[in-house]
Parts: structure tokens; sequence; C-alpha cells
């Protein structure tokens, strides 16, 4: 075994998801903390957080690495390479890519040379990305082989729908993956199932869209997604897509199982708040279902209940437990779904939101909801931060501003189900040394629940 | 080169010389106004600003609905004085910048313009 817990004797990553699961203990994180929007003027910057309960730095920021200009909002970021090049010993799990959402700069930073302290590599600008491909606001980055793609949501001037950049393993721009976007109307998220040939993609909006902020009206104007794409992974393009409809009102994270064999899959409809199954039936026809639908609930203040707004989905690395976030609510929920047509409600934890179930948690002020989440390999730690967006956080919990964003860690029963918050873990980003920051994404160095993809 | 005076109400009233031609963000980060950006292309919001006096061409802007519009907001980084000018700056300005979407709705003539409905004029 390597440092970053990975075999050494091939590529990155593992060799199946029960592989993964055996891996190390997880010692530090990578976490986005972002100033855009919030009136300090910093660079946004990547967060290096020791999660060795041993260390005398336990549960602290221990290093900062701030992108080289203001403005990017970090948002959601990847690795240059997973377990699906776990057979090229060639590849090396080393650098992750950190997308500016606003200002499409891809920063290429060095986590495994010195994994305490990550440097920036490279930048990719914006400006030669949308020159060379007319795209612009970075979104999911997913890895396949020893190539790199990245949903772009928008074109260089930010309308939709965008479509998909492609970098090889020197992080050079080639140019547009896809051969065709068909009728797509909007981009977000994507997963891929090659022993099925199939990628399926999501949709938020055009940035011109989201980006100023969230105007309701906008949804029945058709500004927003409620569809889902099913492409010929192969061939680049589109097949098939499925209408959700009021059931999939901005459909958002989307995750396949981690069985490469398995054709099963989930999204989360945020505005819904609805969990959408598919899967693969006898006839090899895609069907989906929704299988959790949460209430709408009542507010003292509010003319009309509040929805949940499910801003994230995850699936354990055994596949057996599935856990999203209710961003309005306050609320992270854990489902065993072994029988993914049959979900069954198996935890329940409250950190902040709107319904104040849970203003305050291990003495510290929660602002905003459960949003990002990253689980261990081993499906027993659940890392979660509270800013969605800065322009969001802004319009739902302007309090951020002044309050920062935190970072909790949630212990999950793999064993029987159910959740609970560490008392020892919290991290206050409102302490930070240059202001009240807001934490976003998070991943390991050894791989994480949402990077690997085995082909 | 025409040149406009703009003013910075919640800076001191610190105020500069600008070319006509060009967007305010690049003018005012040049002369050291330390202002925040993200997309430059008027599609964000970041830069908004208030303008309480005076007159911008900010055609290219996307990111305002009319509601913001008509609460004076401008998008520095595509908005050209027209004339001399007087703008709040920075997330200070931004008081009615942001709402709760769901207590606090839009009209349809609020919307963004390319989906807005004129105002009905009372009878």
């Amino acid at each position: 075994m390597s440092d970053n817990g990975e075999a050494t004797c091939c590529g990155p990553g593992y060799a199946s998801p029960a592989d993964a699961m055996q891996a190390p203990r997880e010692k530090i994180l990578y976490t986005i903390a972002i100033y855009t929007g919030t009136g300090i003027q910093k660079p946004d910057y990547l967060c290096t957080i020791d999660a060795d309960p041993e260390s005398s730095t336990y549960s602290q920021v221990i290093s900062r690495l701030e992108m080289p200009g203001i403005g990017d909002e970090l948002h959601h970021m990847g690795w240059n390479a997973c377990s699906s090049c776990h057979g090229d010993a060639g590849m090396e799990r080393k650098y992750l890519i950190v997308p500016g959402v606003r200002s499409s700069n891809l920063h290429i930073v060095d986590c495994a040379t010195d994994p305490r302290n990550p440097t920036l590599f490279k930048v990719i600008e914006g400006s030669e990305i949308k020159a060379k491909t007319n795209l612009s606001a970075p979104h999911t980055i997913h890895c396949l082989g020893s190539d790199i793609i990245i949903s772009m949501l928008g074109d260089a001037q930010g309308n939709a729908p965008g479509g998909y950049l492609h970098l090889n393993k020197d992080f050079e721009i080639v140019g547009r993956w896809e051969n065709s976007m068909g009728d797509i109307k909007f981009g977000y998220d994507f997963w891929y199932q090659p022993r099925h040939n199939v990628m399926v993609s999501s949709e938020w909006a055009a940035p011109n869209t989201f980006m100023p902020g969230f105007d309701l009206e906008e949804v029945g104007h058709l500004k927003y997604g409620r569809e889902l794409h099913f492409w010929d992974f192969e061939k680049k393009e589109p097949k098939q897509t499925m209408y959700l409809g009021e059931d999939g009102l901005i459909p958002l994270e989307v995750r396949f199982h981690h069985d490469p064999d398995s054709s099963h899959g989930f999204v989360g409809a945020a505005l819904s708040a609805n969990i959408i199954h598919w899967w693969k039936d006898n006839a090899d026809e895609w069907q989906w279902e929704k299988i959790i639908d949460v209430a709408n609930e009542p507010h003292p203040e509010w003319p009309i209940p509040v929805p949940g707004v499910i801003s994230v989905i995850l699936l354990s690395m055994d596949d057996r437990f599935l856990y999203f976030c209710n961003w309005l609510h306050g609320d992270i929920r854990q489902y065993d779904i072994s029988d993914p047509h049959n979900p069954k409600f198996t935890g329940q934890i409250w950190m902040g939101g709107l319904l104040e179930k849970a203003p305050e948690v291990n003495g510290v002020k929660v602002t905003g909801g459960p949003q990002m989440i990253q689980l261990s390999l081993d499906g027993k730690r659940l890392y979660v931060t509270t800013s969605l967006f800065s322009t969001w956080d802004n319009q739902f919990y302007p309090e951020i501003r002044t309050n920062g964003g935190c970072m909790l860690m949630i212990n999950c029963d793999t064993e029987n189900g159910g959740m609970e918050i560490d008392p020892d873990f919290v991290v206050d980003f409102g302490k930070e040394p240059n202001g009240p920051s807001r934490c976003h994404e998070t991943r390991y160095p050894g791989g994480d629940c949402t990077s690997d993809i085995w082909l | 080169m025409t040149t406009y005076r703009i003013t910075l109400a919640n800076q001191n009233d610190e105020t500069y010389e600008v070319d006509h031609r060009r967007p305010l963000l690049e003018s005012l980060r040049e002369r050291g106004v330390d202002l925040p950006y993200g997309c430059k292309y008027g599609g964000c919001i970041t830069c908004a600003a208030k303008l309480i006096e005076g007159t911008v061409n900010q055609q290219a802007q996307v990111a305002l609905n009319n509601r913001q519009l008509a609460n004076g907001y401008i998008i520095l980084c595509v908005a050209r004085p027209t004339s001399d000018c007087t703008l709040e700056i920075g997330v200070e300005s931004h008081d009615t910048l942001y709402r709760n979407p769901f207590l606090d709705p839009l009209a349809p003539h609020e919307l963004k313009a390319d989906i807005a409905t004129p105002k009905e004029e009372a009878p």
C-alpha cells in the first residue's frame, strides 16, 4: 500500500468496490471553501482537513491553497484518475481538477507530492476553454481511463445546454467530448456504466438562469430541467430521454450502483424533493419510477409549505445505503436500498435548515442546511457541509455571510442502519483566517464514493 | 475621448474619470477599486452594484430580473456609463438584490426580460 492507501502493484484505485471498502481509513479530506459572493475580496481555496482522530490537529483545517484570482466560485471537483484505470500502472491518482463555475477556470492541483499541502500545478483559463470549445460553467468531472470529461453547463455566453469538455491526461484540451447533444435542453451531472454502454445525465438550468439566483417563476417558464438523458456511451450521443415532469423538477446528482454489472441508478429531483430510480428491464428497456417522496413541511412564516430541496444524493460503496440531504428542511436521510424498488427509511439527523430543528450542533451555529456529503469507503463516516451556491445561499440563508459554513461528521451504522452526529468533529468555517467562508464539496486522497467507476 | 465622472457613494464619495466605451468593472479595477466579479460577461450577478444617479448602457447583461433593474441594479462587468454616475458598490449595495423566492414571488412583469409580460395598467 502507498501513503494514500491505494495498492502499488497496479494503477490507481481498487480492483472492485469490495476491495475499496477494505482500504485504510481516510486521514485527510480536501474541501472547497469560497469567498465568491460573500463580500470578502479573497480567492476561493482548497482546504486540507485533518480527519485522523489520533492527530493533535484532528477536525482542523491544516492547509489552505488559494486560487490565483477571485470570483471563481469553486464548486465540484474530481480526480485525474480513479479505479477506471486501476489496471494501468502508468497512471496515478495525483491531481484534483478544481473548476470555477463562474470563471470557467480549471485549476489542476497536485495532491500527491505533499498530500497535506497541495500545490497548484496548472491552470486552464476559462478564456481558452471558451475560445476552443465554446463552453463555460464547468461542473462534474469524471475520468475515463486516462481521459477526463467535464460537464459544462453553458456555451461561452452562458446559454444552455452546453456540452462536455474532453481533456487528455496531460490536461490539454482535446475538444468537445460528445458527438451530439441531441435535443437535450440543459446539463448538470452525469455518471457512466460502461458494461451497459450507458451514460445518464441530468438537468439544472442555463448558467445565465441559475447563477444570478433562483426565481421560482422560471421553473414554470421551463427555464429549469425536468428530464433525464440516457446516452449511447460509445457513440457519445444521447439515445433516450425520460420526461420526469412534476415528479422530477430539477434533477441533480446522478448515481449509478458502484457494481459495474448493475443497471440500477438514482437521481435526486431537488425541487420536487423526490428520489427517482431507473433500471434496465428484462426486455433491455430503461424504466424509471419515483421511490421516495419527501413531503413539504409547514413553516410558521411561510404562506406555502417548505419543499425539502434535495441538493445531493450518494450511494455507499456496497450499494446498500442511499443518503440524501434536504437542504431547506435541514435533515440527512439514510435508506436501505438493498431492494432498489422498495427503499427502507433507516436513519435521519438534523442540522441547521429552515425548520430550525437543530440550529446549533457541537457548539456551532449551523447556517444553511446539510448540502454536499461524502462517505468514507467503508461506509461508516459521512462528512457534510452546508453551503449550496453563493447566490442561492444569499437568498435562503443570508446570515451565512457573517456566520460562514461548517462541516460535521455523521457516524453511520452499516449493520442495522441509523445515523448519529459525531460529537467530537466540527470545522467552523466562520472562523477562517480571512473571515467567514463557505464550504462545499469534499474528496479523499484514496478515492471516495462519488469518484470511482469500474469498467 | 468622452469621459464621465463616477462617484462611489459608499466609498467616501471617491470619484474617478472613466472612458465611456469601457465597462465600469474594467475601468474601476484598473484604478485600484477592489470590486467583486465572476463571469465577466454579464451573466452571473457577482459584480452587481446599485446606480443611485446617472445612466448606463448594460444591454449585454442577462443576470438581472426586472425587479432588480427597477431597484437600480447594474452589472458592472458589461455596463458602460452614458452620463456621470453615482454608485454604491460591493455586497453592501446588495440589500434588495437577493430575496427568498418562496416568500416574495415576482409578478409577471418583474421576471427577466425574455419571459416578462407587460404590467397591466390599472383601469
